[in-house]
């Protein structure tokens, strides 16, 4: 399936004393975890906390004022090829005259010298993303005319055919409904069988704990790297969100007549 | 001199012509650039552009209809309104293709406008016996030789528009600025986009006499953006826009005059000249503030180097290149940043050079106790030795008050750094009057217990009681307190921290409460 496994014993993302910052406040500060391979790995924390920084400094965009990133053992400048990311939708031009298919192909375009057409290696790579996400039937489709858990689908199987072996997501389930937001769990779990480490910003708190095996919560710093009944502990989350949740106020409380 | 100024000025005012231009070129340029201000908003530019070439067609309409009909040349009235039906279609059918089809906007205008113009010249050259006008006289415009009929249309097209403006300028601008919610709220979005895209046609039609059609459309847009790089409210950005289109005719047929150019030429010369002008020296939006402005900017950071400078100094007067020489910036960015905090009250002049005050030392202690907590981090987790300082240096930015006091607490509310220098204390919290948990005290600090936010097993330290600060032991992490009573307690970093204390003065001049 995946060509030439990573040890499995390299931790597939670790972020040592990270801290990056615009100004004088940082968007992280000293923010050191480890992320094990073949998980599936929620972001979460409020608006602002650093959530898409963090996602870029994994990705080496951002150059970090200090700290490092490791990506299966090797800086993460030097991990271009390992590591792939998948847009929010609202970046891209659904009226692209593109298909399935060719946008999965892209993922490819990495490994293709531009003098050489895609072989049929990386037709199989396509085809398996494809099959992962189940998009195969669709794959003659022009991206506009699918629907929003579809083209967000499409754009996974590309970031699978890149053959990363770890997927960062920045809010795969935003605006998609439940039925929806269940398709894509699904594929990321596909993924995660497939050997995969996935880390996905995530907003709903209410669904952080039921998605993923691990929970990272930060805002500027970690404030919790763990499963999530670890992490969603109610002190917790209140110094983090300041307090103003609704999750807890749903809490069934004693009423008493007004 | 006077003679030649009254020539030169006034001459031309005396002649029929000048005075009918000056008076038509007014009016429609007032209206134009009215309205231009709603267009450049919209980003419709490009759809004056169209309109105004779609127009030859119902010219050549109007003027077919009139003639085969009713054997009348060059019925105006006519041909005015075969413009405005000419113009609708226009609009209507790129509105028909963008919605119908995927081709975007832009496409479709381009599309359907160059169809319909094409449709007016062939049509024009093939009864070119029988339409006895001149294609050139519309597209070049000729706005010395107006005639009576053009000024009457400009006038009631003028009064027209602006009525419809001024009448529905709350329409207008809502639905410019946020459709989706001028929708909800029950406007009739698409009456008023029709509603404006007719004004766009009649101004045209009332201006392409004078300036032709391929000027029109700068008489709509470029007043408009002129005024737009002024203003930062739409009804005054209207204003000056009808100002700005004013002054270009006027400018315009004087530079015509003179240089017996062509009158439409003329006028959108000097119209551009106006914005490029404004676009150099606009107040906010100009090129020059805006270069200025980014000249003026003292960078927070070089601030800060020079307060460590200072503060790192000892109290002597420093000059700017001796600052330089700590700092590590250009000289002349230094000079300009000591200007700037001497302005501001962070520095003084004395003895040819500069030194702290009090805001300045307490400014520079904070930045000092940020890098000097840096460096401590950067040790504790490992960085090589001979990186600490410059890493600090540039992490020592990084100052705000939480991330500091982050870094405070995690390293234990260390008092010295990894050279055997003084991390200077937290100045905020520690000062008396304020309360602060114990951990940030530093020897010799006295202060009254708050509150002990423990649970039980703690010390026996009772709010009210009166307590002072002893040495940190054991390598920095235990703290001690002397009670009143001479008596010492140890207390551990997890202890300390949940101790809040009100500090005071001194140890002599406390009182209990």
């Amino acid at each position: 399936m995946v060509t030439d496994m990573p040890n499995p014993s390299v931790p597939a993302i670790e972020v040592m004393n990270l801290t990056v910052s615009f100004g004088p406040r940082p968007a992280l500060l000293d923010v050191s975890t480890t992320i094990d391979q073949g998980l599936l790995v929620g972001v979460i924390g409020p608006n602002g906390a650093g959530k898409s920084t963090l996602i870029k400094a994994i990705l080496g965009f951002v150059k970090p004022d200090f700290g490092s990133v490791k990506i299966l053992g090797s800086p993460a400048d030097k991990a271009k090829g390992s590591v792939a990311y998948v847009p929010q939708r609202g970046a891209v031009d659904w009226d692209y005259p593109i298909t399935v298919e060719e946008v999965a192909m892209m993922g490819r375009y990495g490994h293709v010298p531009w003098w050489r057409d895609p072989g049929p290696q990386d037709r199989a790579h396509v085809n398996q993303a494809l099959e992962m996400v189940r998009m195969n039937e669709f794959r003659d489709r022009q991206i506009g005319q699918l629907s929003g858990g579809q083209q967000q689908r499409v754009f996974m199987a590309r970031a699978l055919a890149q053959g990363a072996d770890v997927l960062l997501l920045d809010e795969p389930f935003s605006g998609v409904d439940a039925a929806t937001e269940r398709a894509i769990l699904d594929v990321l779990n596909r993924a995660k069988d497939g050997g995969r480490t996935l880390v996905v910003v995530h907003h709903d708190l209410a669904t952080a704990a039921e998605y993923f095996d691990r929970l990272l919560l930060i805002k500027q710093r970690l404030y919790a790297y763990g499963p999530p009944q670890a992490v969603l502990n109610p002190a917790l989350l209140s110094e983090v969100y300041e307090g103003a949740l609704r999750i807890f106020s749903a809490l069934p409380v004693e009423k008493g007549p007004r | 001199m006077i003679e030649l100024l009254a020539q030169t000025f006034v001459g031309p005012l005396r002649e029929t012509y000048f005075q009918k231009a000056l008076i038509g070129g007014s009016v429609a340029a007032i209206v134009c650039s009215v309205v231009g201000c709603l267009v450049i908003l919209r980003r419709m530019a490009f759809l004056g552009d169209a309109l105004s070439h779609a127009m030859i067609a119902g010219v050549a309409g109007g003027y077919l209809f009139m003639k085969l009909l009713f054997q009348v040349e060059a019925h105006a009235p006519a041909m005015l309104l075969g413009s405005l039906i000419a113009a609708i279609v226009t609009v209507a059918s790129i509105g028909f293709v963008s919605r119908a089809s995927r081709v975007k906007d832009d496409t479709a205008i381009g599309i359907m406008y160059t169809g319909v113009f094409a449709a007016g010249v062939v049509l024009v050259s093939i009864f070119r016996s029988y339409i006895h006008i001149d294609l050139m006289h519309f597209i070049m415009g000729d706005v010395l030789g107006v005639a009576d009929h053009d000024l009457w249309v400009a006038a009631i097209a003028a009064c027209t528009v602006l009525s419809v403006i001024i009448l529905f300028f709350r329409s207008f601008q809502l639905t410019s600025f946020d459709p989706v919610m001028a929708a909800s709220i029950g406007m009739p979005v698409v009456l008023i986009d029709y509603a404006l895209t007719t004004c766009v046609s009649l101004v045209v039609v009332s201006a392409v006499s004078m300036v032709g059609v391929i000027l029109v459309v700068g008489l709509l847009i470029t007043p408009a953006a002129t005024a737009y790089l002024l203003s930062d409210r739409l009804e005054r950005m209207m204003l000056l826009s009808a100002v700005f289109g004013v002054t270009s005719v006027v400018g315009g047929l004087y530079l015509c005059v003179w240089l017996d150019s062509a009158g439409g030429g003329a006028i959108m010369l000097f119209c551009t000249f106006q914005f490029l002008v404004v676009l150099m020296v606009a107040p906010q939006y100009g090129v020059l503030a805006r270069w200025f402005r980014l000249r003026r900017m003292v960078p927070q950071e070089v601030m800060e180097d020079v307060l460590g400078a200072l503060a790192r100094g000892g109290g002597k007067p420093l000059d700017a290149a001796a600052m330089a020489s700590f700092a590590g910036t250009r000289p002349e960015r230094l000079v300009r940043a000591v200007k700037s905090m001497a302005r501001e009250g962070l520095l003084q002049e004395e003895r040819g050079g500069y030194i702290l005050t009090a805001n300045g030392e307490r400014e520079a202690n904070r930045i000092l106790r940020a890098h000097r907590l840096w460096e401590t981090y950067l040790q504790h987790v490992g960085a090589p030795a001979a990186e600490l300082h410059p890493r600090a240096h540039t992490l020592e930015h990084v100052h705000d008050k939480a991330s500091v006091d982050y870094l405070d607490d995690l390293l234990g509310h260390p008092t010295i750094d990894p050279h055997g220098r003084l991390i200077p204390e937290n100045h905020v919290e520690c000062r008396p009057g304020n309360v602060c948990s114990l951990s940030l005290l530093r020897e010799g600090k006295a202060g009254v217990v708050e509150s002990v936010a423990l649970e039980a097993g703690g010390p026996d330290l009772k709010p009210g009681e009166r307590i002072s600060m002893g040495p940190r032991t054991n390598g920095g992490t235990v703290w001690t307190v002397i009670r009143e009573d001479g008596s010492v307690i140890n207390l551990d970093h997890h202890t300390a921290d949940a101790i809040k204390a009100r500090v005071v003065e001194d140890s002599d001049s406390a009182q209990r409460s």
